[in-house]
């Protein structure tokens, strides 16, 4: 199977329970290899995907593919996906290496053979030396390896990380994102993790859905997602950004002008006179100063914070409005709280979304 | 706690004052235990090797070495051990059940188990009798029908008394079990199931040894419930069944030989605590 043929294909997936549409109509289509991020709010239906494509919960339509098999109606002991769930769900009553065996075990495999991928999966993850250990006499990062190790000893067509990392405390996350990410490349995995953690998405993944209201807004690379958010859950899910109400005064290829309070603005999108939009620019796009052909406004400075190799700094626009700018050392001068300054930003790196959408 | 605040860098009285609360807490059940378990046990253990000639083992010789008496032992385990069997076989999944239901429905199930707990064994026993009798409820309602022209009989045979023994001791295997399933992480399973485990595989390999300390609970407390019965026995089946408590009790109340009855006991008492131990020892998850 080459590369980038799909690997796994969610089509047209639904699901309800009682009066809400808790998955609706969502597809996904994942290529070998891959490591895809699931992020959204909480209640937004990861969970509910993912469990639908391990074949715990039953789409009430739709179709699921896993390496070019149809799916939707295996019964999950017949699927061949790895899961690995928040709370873990290691057995109790099996060892670190009974753990790990189990599927390994129920599949028949030979004793020796078991052994061996046994040790494998547990040097993988470190945790060699713990194989005789019983699961409550381990630390929560030590679970969740026996999790994972557990989860790839079976070696399944794709592994469905629930919220995996988010018991861990942060520093320890961080390690493990990394650590996690580079593993699952090494074995070749195709994995789907679920957070609404947005550096972990971003850290971990070659692709990022970004889910709403059972529905993925947008399916893109995490640079893209960050630099073209689709939409304006999008873009305030990811990242921070300013955010300014407006009325579209004419469009024009592409383009639109936007008569806000705090000036007129440009802006990209396609919208018709009088539409309500929302303009939006990254904070990293704001300069100090005004310079033609671009998009400016200007306003009291309101807060100054110092974050290292960046500085955030919040204007005061008026009408209700803010600007947002994140300024590096390097561009001279950070203002001080107070001060009177004017900033723009170039209209290419400016976006106009439908007002109505606001989450 | 103020105090224990202050004096917080000197570890050695906390230690001290931690270790007497706990055995503050102890003592009173340690008390009862010694005095109404421990104490009567090591009397019945002494009479029970002493006849009117002074210490001897003639007592355990006449129980151990008389057909009648290991009949009579038997009957006992047969009591024990099929009442025991049948309350697991139904109580592992009315446990489920149980746990699975949701709302009003479980709470008139959970209602139904231990209401009946109010009642006493006598009253149980006798409730059965009636239903059982010649003349009784079931016989009646068969004969009303058509189904049997003459009453069959029902009282006074074993399955009466195991009918009723599994009836009345059902909520000790029920409720152990329940209180395990109840707690049983549904990922558990969900998780099997992933890793390639069927329904039944996963039922043998997760959910059985999950569930075993229920289980071990159930059977060690009905066991040692149904094993030692009198009443029972007594109301539903009489003379032709005696068991090891009926034997216990004719030996005191009527032959006068407390020796012998308290050899009984001290017979009884090992029966269960071996089974006890057992099926403890069988909990463990083999390597
Ligand atoms: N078995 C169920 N029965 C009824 N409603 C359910 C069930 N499972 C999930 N839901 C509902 O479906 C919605 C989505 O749930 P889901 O667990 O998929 O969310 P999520 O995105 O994983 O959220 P979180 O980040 O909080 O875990 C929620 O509103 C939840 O209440
Ligand atoms: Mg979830």
């Amino acid at each position: 199977m080459s590369e980038s043929s799909p690997h796994l294909v969610v089509r047209g997936v639904s699901k309800r329970y009682g009066p809400t549409t808790v998955l609706d109509h969502i597809d996904l289509t994942i290529r070998r290899g891959e490591l895809v991020t699931l992020l959204g709010p909480s209640g937004c239906g990861k969970t509910t995907l993912l469990r639908a494509i391990a074949g715990l919960a039953q789409p009430d339509t739709g179709k699921v593919e896993l390496a070019g098999r149809d799916i939707t109606h295996v019964p999950p002991h017949k699927r061949n996906v790895g899961v690995v769930f928040q709370s873990y769900a290691l057995f109790p009553h099996l060892t670190v290496a009974g753990n790990v065996a189990f599927g390994l075990k129920v599949r028949g495999m030979a004793r020796r053979e078991i052994d061996v991928a046994v040790d494998r999966a547990l040097s993988l993850v470190k945790l060699g030396h713990l194989a005789s250990r019983r699961i409550s006499a381990l630390s929560g990062g030590q679970q969740q390896r026996v999790a994972l190790a557990r989860a790839i000893a079976v070696e399944p067509d794709v592994l469905l990380f629930d919220e995996a990392l988010s018991a861990l405390d942060r520093k320890l996350r961080e390690e493990m994102q990394v650590e996690l990410r580079r593993l699952l490349q090494e074995v070749k995995a195709t994995a789907i993790f679920v957070t609404h953690d947005q550096d972990e998405a971003l850290t971990m993944s070659d692709r990022v859905a970004v889910m709403n209201k059972g529905r993925i807004e947008q399916l893109a690379e995490p640079r893209e997602l960050y630099l073209r958010p689709a939409s304006l859950f999008a873009l305030n899910f990811v990242g921070l950004s300013t955010r300014i109400s407006g009325t579209v005064l004419s469009a024009d290829n592409g383009k639109v002008d936007v008569e806000t309070k705090v000036g007129r603005l440009s802006a990209l999108g396609n919208f018709q006179a009088g539409s309500p939009v929302i303009v939006a620019a990254r904070p990293e796009q704001l300069r100090i100063g005004g310079e033609d052909e671009t998009n400016s406004a200007s306003g009291r400075v309101r807060s100054v914070v110092f974050q290292g190799s960046r500085t955030l700094v919040e204007v005061d626009a008026g009408a209700g409005e803010s600007l947002l700018a994140e300024l590096s050392g390097r561009d001279g001068a950070i203002p001080g709280v107070h001060d009177e300054i004017r900033l723009s930003w170039p209209v290419a790196e400016t976006f106009a979304f439908p007002m109505e959408a606001q989450a | 706690m103020t105090e224990a605040a202050l004096s917080a860098p000197v570890a050695a009285p906390a230690v001290d004052r931690e270790r007497l609360t706990a055995v503050g807490f102890v003592l009173p059940s340690f008390v009862i235990i010694a005095g109404v378990f421990a104490l009567p046990l090591m009397l019945l253990l002494g009479v029970s090797f002493v006849d009117a000639n002074g210490l001897t083992i003639a007592n355990y010789k006449r129980l151990l070495g008389t057909p009648y008496y290991l009949w009579v032992i038997w009957n006992s385990l047969r009591l024990g051990l099929l009442t025991t069997i049948i309350a697991f076989l139904i109580s592992y999944p009315a446990a489920f059940a149980l746990a699975r239901a949701r709302g009003p429905l479980r709470s008139v199930l959970l209602a139904t188990l231990f209401l009946p707990l109010a009642a006493s064994v006598i009253v149980k026993a006798f409730a059965w009798t009636i239903l059982l009798r010649s003349d009784g409820i079931v016989n009646e309602t068969l004969m009303a029908l058509g189904i049997i022209e003459d009453p069959i009989r029902m009282i006074f045979t074993e399955t009466a008394l195991i009918v009723g023994a599994v009836n009345i001791f059902l909520p000790f295997m029920i409720l152990p079990i329940y209180a395990i399933v109840a707690q049983l992480d549904s990922r558990y399973a969900e998780a099997a199931a992933t890793l390639g485990a069927s329904p039944v595989v996963t039922f043998f390999r997760v959910i059985l040894p999950l569930t075993l300390p229920g289980i071990i609970a159930g059977v060690a407390l009905v066991f040692s419930l149904s094993v030692s019965a009198y009443v029972v026995p007594t109301l539903l089946i009489g003379e032709k069944y005696p068991t090891l408590a009926t034997t216990i009790a004719k030996a005191y109340l009527l032959a006068r030989e407390p020796g012998f009855g308290a050899a009984a006991g001290v017979v009884l008492l090992a029966i269960a605590i071996a089974v006890v131990a057992l099926s403890a020892r069988l909990s463990r998850e083999p390597k």
